[in-house]
């Protein structure tokens, strides 16, 4: 049997074998498998499984965006997909309406070499990619489709615009009020856009995870129910906090004006009021109001209110 | 309150948006940022809304006997039972109550020690729960593994219908429960003591004495009962003899169990402490109702002993013994024989359940005990074939400590002890017959 065994060098352990030897008990295995063993390669089962993401997993996917295989969709998963495509239809339509080509860097390239026709083809191109990317996204329920399309979304609206709402088609109307009761429309789009889509995959999980026995939900009904009425009202209060921000230009004049009229009409025709910068300052306005609330500890107390009269 | 990864993406890109609007003089882009925040705002504002404790009081936990009181959530649990054996099931109940008036969706997490297998219902729900509303839970584990195990803390987490904000917390409510090693069924140990302890019992030792079963034949001596005679023996040999039994007593026996680190070699369910302790559980199980009296000794980086006695009550200190065994440090044998010799009838079985493993003392200390006339079986899982089947150990490595494990075996069957090389498909009643010589 000694002969059958090969070890090397200083592992050769055949004059165990070869007379009689005495010992008092058994080397420390864990020893012996040290040195008798030819290679020190680490048992298969003791090393996990690691998958190290490419650099285009990292950007795109990897730890940034995993790729989740779901159940198919049940109800919820196939209204919120319904309801996505919705959304983004519309908002590609508005996208299209309130995203000119002039102002962006790929316009002004375009220019500069001489083909103004390539910024359109570019800007066009980036509006259909984030259309189809999220159609894609939505339907496939593929997260990197759909953060291709949000940053496709969010690019094409980088331009200079020169504190001036533009359209991109001349048909829409002229009027401030109105022209920015469009633009907050399109923001709460975009926004409900980014929130169906992640509540896609959400409820995708979530139902993967009910369905393997993973999770079990009591009452999904009232849960559902609970997350449809937040669709419904958080993009109301989104939007009138956000038109009281947009319309601040007019907000000021107003109450300034009841003490005087002559500083109100001042202040209405102010070009900075009406600009970008008067937008910062709505915004500066209306959430310091907000961080008192939040101060003060008024949902709290609101809470306490509920309980004591419910009591 | 916590954010989540997409609130804080929402709040980044809101603040990114809001700056590039401003520096690109773009209302666009600021209408999209102003809406993000007020989004994200309502949600925080609501999420505290609803909060469990967000008060920022320290709540203190009061304990009750029904569970642990909360502001407005309160849970209870009740397990099956807080003692079963491997591969044995619990089933869990968790109430939990809303004492607030507010209705609530809580996440709710019961969390059960990682080796515990979800067998049947989850440990995990997620909920509407209504004002002043109570509901229960049910799921059942399975305990793979012996030891001592605890369920608990409940983790309750509120959290904003689009997931953006989440208040989470421990509810602290634990339940421990024990896992006793799984038994086998004996039949016959083959195992007798030689030595008679002073009370007669239901077992019979090898020595002649009043019993059932017999023992010898001898010749008649003045005095014996006529009930003795074996009349047929007197017809054949001439001369009056007389049947002699085997003495019906009591035993003692002592079970050495290894549980250095050495013996946890091998996989988690599958190693030589795995096996001692439910070789052990089950001899104990056996010799007790034998009516034997039964000691336990565990050594690894220390040496624990519980002292002989019978009975159920023993039954039951050994297997918590046995359950909370742990692999730890390297006493060897010889120091736990030198410190138990003094106290054990001389004679008397000893079983050692050991892997035999980085213990120079092993043959000294079985010499010993042979010397002093004690019974000495050694039940040896070899966790060389736990890590061969494993594939941990490669084929020449496998061959040639098997063949010096052999060697170290043969040399203790040289000094008089019943020794079984234990592979891990072979049943303990096999494996004693083994070591017996059957």
């Amino acid at each position: 049997m000694a002969d059958e065994i090969k070890t090397e060098g200083a592992s050769d352990t055949s004059h165990l074998y070869e007379s009689k030897v005495i010992r008092s008990s058994a080397p420390s295995r864990k020893k012996a498998a040290g040195r008798l063993k030819s290679s020190t390669e680490i048992p298969r089962d003791a090393i996990p499984e690691i998958h190290v993401p490419s650099w285009i997993e990292s950007f795109f996917g990897g730890p940034i965006v995993a790729t989740t295989k779901f159940l198919p969709a049940n109800n919820t998963v196939s209204m919120l997909q319904m309801s996505s495509a919705v959304v983004l239809f519309a908002l590609s339509l508005l996208t299209l309406a309130f995203t000119p080509v002039s102002g962006t860097a790929w316009f002004a390239i375009a220019n500069l070499i001489g083909i103004p026709i390539i910024g359109g083809i570019i800007h066009i191109l980036i509006m259909v990619v984030g259309a189809i990317g999220g159609f894609y996204g939505i339907f496939q329920r593929d997260q990197r489709a759909l953060l291709v399309s949000y940053v496709a979304m969010l690019v094409v609206t980088l331009r200079f615009a020169g504190s001036k709402v533009e359209f991109g088609f001349s048909f829409l109307p002229e009027g401030e009020i109105l022209q920015k009761i469009l633009l907050i429309a399109y923001a709460v789009f975009l926004v409900m856009y980014f929130e169906l889509t992640s509540g896609i995959i959400r409820f995708s999980m979530l139902d993967t995870s009910i369905r393997t026995g993973e999770v079990y939900v009591m009452g999904e009904g009232k849960i559902i129910r609970q997350y449809h009425q937040a669709l419904a009202i958080t993009p109301i209060v989104a939007a009138l906090v956000a038109l009281l921000t947009l319309l601040i230009n007019l907000i000021v004049p107003g109450i300034v004006g009841i003490f005087d009229s002559v500083q109100a009409a001042r202040l209405s025709e102010s070009v900075e009021l009406t600009s970008v910068y008067g937008v910062a300052m709505g915004t500066a306005f209306v959430f310091t109001i907000v961080a008192a609330a939040f101060a003060i500890n008024l949902p709290l107390r609101i809470q306490q209110m509920q309980e004591s009269r419910n009591n | 309150m916590a954010w989540s990864r997409k609130s804080a993406m929402f709040a980044a890109l809101a603040i990114a948006l809001y700056l590039l609007g401003l520096v690109l003089r773009n209302q666009q882009l600021v209408t999209v940022a102003v809406v993000l925040l007020s989004f994200l705002t309502y949600a925080a504002f609501r999420t505290t809304h609803a909060d469990v404790a967000s008060s920022g009081r320290r709540l203190e936990d009061a304990e009750a006997d029904a569970g642990i009181q909360l502001q407005s959530i309160v849970a209870m649990r009740k397990l099956s039972s807080a003692r079963v054996f491997e591969d044995g099931e619990i089933d869990v109940v968790l109430r939990i109550q809303n004492r607030s008036n507010l209705s609530k969706v809580l996440e709710v997490r019961d969390r059960v020690p990682e080796v515990m297998r979800i067998k049947k219902g989850a440990n995990y729900v997620l909920m509407e729960l209504g004002g002043r509303k109570e509901t229960e839970i049910s799921y059942t584990i399975e305990a793979p593994l012996r030891g001592f195990y605890t369920i608990g803390p409940v983790c309750v987490r509120v959290q904003d219908a689009f997931g953006l904000f989440h208040n989470e917390r421990e509810i602290h409510l634990y339940d421990d429960f024990l896992v006793f090693p799984k038994m086998e069924d004996i039949k016959d140990a083959l195992i007798k003591s030689r030595v008679p302890k002073i009370f007669t019992g239901a077992v019979n030792i090898r020595n002649p004495g009043e019993g059932t079963n017999f023992y010898n034949l001898r010749e008649y001596i003045p005095g014996d009962p006529m009930k003795k005679v074996n009349w047929k023996a007197w017809a054949r040999s001439g001369k009056m003899m007389v049947n002699e039994f085997e003495r019906d007593a009591v035993s003692d026996i002592i079970l050495i169990i290894d549980s250095r680190s050495v013996s946890e070699t091998g996989p988690v369910s599958r190693n030589s402490l795995v096996y001692s302790t439910r070789a052990a559980a089950s001899l104990a199980q056996y010799f007790l109702s034998r009516r034997d009296s039964v000691g336990l000794v565990t050594y690894g980086d220390e040496i624990v002993s519980i002292d002989r006695d019978t009975g159920k009550k023993q039954l039951y200190v050994i297997l918590t013994k046995l359950a909370g065994a742990m692999a730890k440090g390297n006493t060897p044998l010889k120091v736990v024989t030198n410190r138990i010799l003094p106290h054990i009838n001389r004679g008397s079985p000893i079983i050692i359940l050991s892997p035999l493993e980085d213990d120079p003392t092993i043959m000294d200390a079985v010499r010993d005990l042979r010397a002093r006339n004690f019974d000495v079986t050694i039940l040896s899982p070899s966790s060389l074939e736990f890590e061969f089947d494993a594939r941990r150990l490669d084929r020449t490595g496998y061959e040639v400590l098997k063949t010096e494990r052999d060697i170290l075996i043969s040399e203790l069957r040289g000094l008089g002890a019943n020794v079984m090389d234990w592979e891990p498909d072979m049943m303990l009643v096999t494996a004693l017959a083994g070591a017996r010589g059957f």
